[in-house]
């Protein structure tokens, strides 16, 4: 797992007086960055890109650092958003909805969920892998008390999203630490 | 040969029409804008007239400018920071008091120009400092509405410098509305001389409206369709966004451009969604109204 620091890029990248991921060519400044870290790893490393230290985030910055990135390396790569707050998450929603995109985020109080438009069934199937770990889809259509086959859809449109991982026991969430 | 515009009594988005009827009215000849009677002028109307100072002498002579002869007011102006830049657009007629930019409790963010990227940044980053305690503690919104706060700023200055082609205006202030709403509002007003939203957007949007491509069309476009002048399907969130925050906080909407205006508009307020056939104004004004949250 790798953890990249938006607001350390921010700084190198941008301007060391700036704190806050707003206006679009900041965005673009960030994003670069991220991505030549992105271009160092391998492709199985799980990749978290920390918010925890940007106090503001604009719909700008948030399409260029959270959507431009998932749609361009969200196929290959798992990719977690840490240290998210209610006004990040506002700004990242609208982005993932717009391109109809989704990713596993992290808050500060260390909850983990799903952002962006995912089916009702594969957003609980994830809260179920969050709280009680790994299962395969008969367990988590016990657990969820849907039909095998629609846990085994729940199951696919997460696993193809990279929100869980493939594992012996069926599937686990992916998750920061 | 004087053509005279007279700055309303009360300055504000509802008179603002009538100020740019005047302007609008045909005549050569210098402008003057006479402010001597006026009583009271909003951040929407300040920076609108710093907008109608660029727009008049980029298309003439450099117009003049009579300031109020009511001290108080003429005061509350310079407390603004109008007098700072009006210079630049306006020959300036009577003697604009001396102040000390003392960050007084109403005025947020006295008129800022916004000309690029960085001008943005440091909106972004005074207003977190200076507004957190009004938001929370004067509105009564939560902590984290101040950073949402700080995005919708900062989405509605980044659309002068991406879409103007000239710089602009930005002000914040904190008042209370005893008559139009009783209670305590925080007001953003933005204003620009530039392009406006249908020239911005006609490269991308005017060959999908045909003959019905207009300002309020444009508007619409890009209050509810999303649209940009950028082909990047991530462009043109902007404005929904802040279209967003201020419905989640019961606030109001409006951006005129041209002969048009879209509004959101909250119960508090009689506003129409849309109006067209307006007296057209160079450039976009936007103006967001943040209302304290009552109770329950």
């Amino acid at each position: 797992m790798r953890r990249i620091d938006l607001k350390t890029i921010l700084q190198h990248t941008v301007s060391s007086l700036y704190g806050d991921l707003v206006t679009r060519p900041t965005g673009q400044k960030v994003r670069n960055g991220v991505e030549r870290e992105l271009a160092s790893l391998d492709g199985e490393q799980v990749v978290v890109i920390d918010f925890g230290t940007v106090r503001c985030l604009d719909i700008s910055c948030a399409d260029e650092i959270v959507g431009r990135i998932l749609l361009d390396h969200g196929h290959a790569r798992t990719i977690v958003l840490q240290g998210v707050d209610t006004s990040h998450c506002d700004a990242i929603e609208q982005v993932l909805e717009r391109h109809q995109i989704a990713v596993v985020a992290r808050d500060r109080t260390g909850r983990i969920r799903v952002l962006g438009p995912v089916q009702e069934t594969a957003r609980r199937a994830f809260g179920e892998l969050t709280r009680r770990g790994a299962a395969a889809p008969e367990e988590l259509a016990a657990r969820l008390e849907v039909s095998p086959d629609v846990a085994r859809r729940a199951l696919a449109e997460l696993l193809a999203r990279r929100l869980v991982r493939a594992c012996h026991d069926g599937a686990v969430a992916v998750s920061a630490p | 040969m004087t053509r005279i515009v007279e700055v309303p009594v009360s300055f504000d988005d509802r008179s603002f029409d009538q100020f740019a009827k005047s302007m609008g009215q045909p005549g050569n000849g210098r402008l003057l804008f006479d402010a001597h009677a006026n009583k009271w002028a909003s951040p929407y109307g300040l920076v609108n007239l710093l907008a109608a100072g660029q727009a008049a002498a980029e298309h003439g002579e450099r117009p003049l400018l009579t300031i109020p002869d009511d001290r108080d007011v003429a005061h509350y102006w310079a407390r603004a920071g109008f007098f700072e830049l009006a210079g630049q657009w306006f020959e300036v007629h009577g003697r604009p008091p001396r102040v000390t930019l003392t960050h007084s409790s109403d005025v947020l963010l006295e008129i800022t120009p916004v000309r690029g990227t960085d001008d943005v940044h440091g909106v972004v980053n005074h207003i977190q400092d200076r507004a957190s305690a009004i938001l929370s503690g004067e509105l009564g919104l939560r902590a984290t509405a101040t950073l949402g706060f700080a995005m919708a700023l900062s989405e509605a200055c980044q659309n002068i410098v991406e879409h103007a082609g000239t710089s602009g205006w930005v002000a914040v202030q904190s008042y209370t509305w005893r008559r139009r709403l009783g209670r305590r509002v925080v007001v953003i007003a933005v204003a620009d001389a530039g392009v406006g939203f249908r020239r911005s957007l006609e490269g991308t949007q005017a060959s999908r409206y045909g003959d019905r491509w207009s300002d309020a069309t444009a508007l619409e476009a890009a209050l509810f369709q999303g649209a940009s002048r950028y082909r990047d399907p991530g462009r043109g969130q902007g404005l929904q966004g802040i279209s967003r925050y201020v419905s989640r906080w019961s606030g109001k909407l409006s951006v005129r451009s041209g002969a048009a205006r879209i509004a959101v508009v909250p119960a508090w307020d009689d506003d129409v969604p849309l109006t067209d056939g307006l007296p057209p104004f160079p450039g976009s004004q936007v103006l967001m109204i943040i209302p304290a949250q009552t109770a329950g």
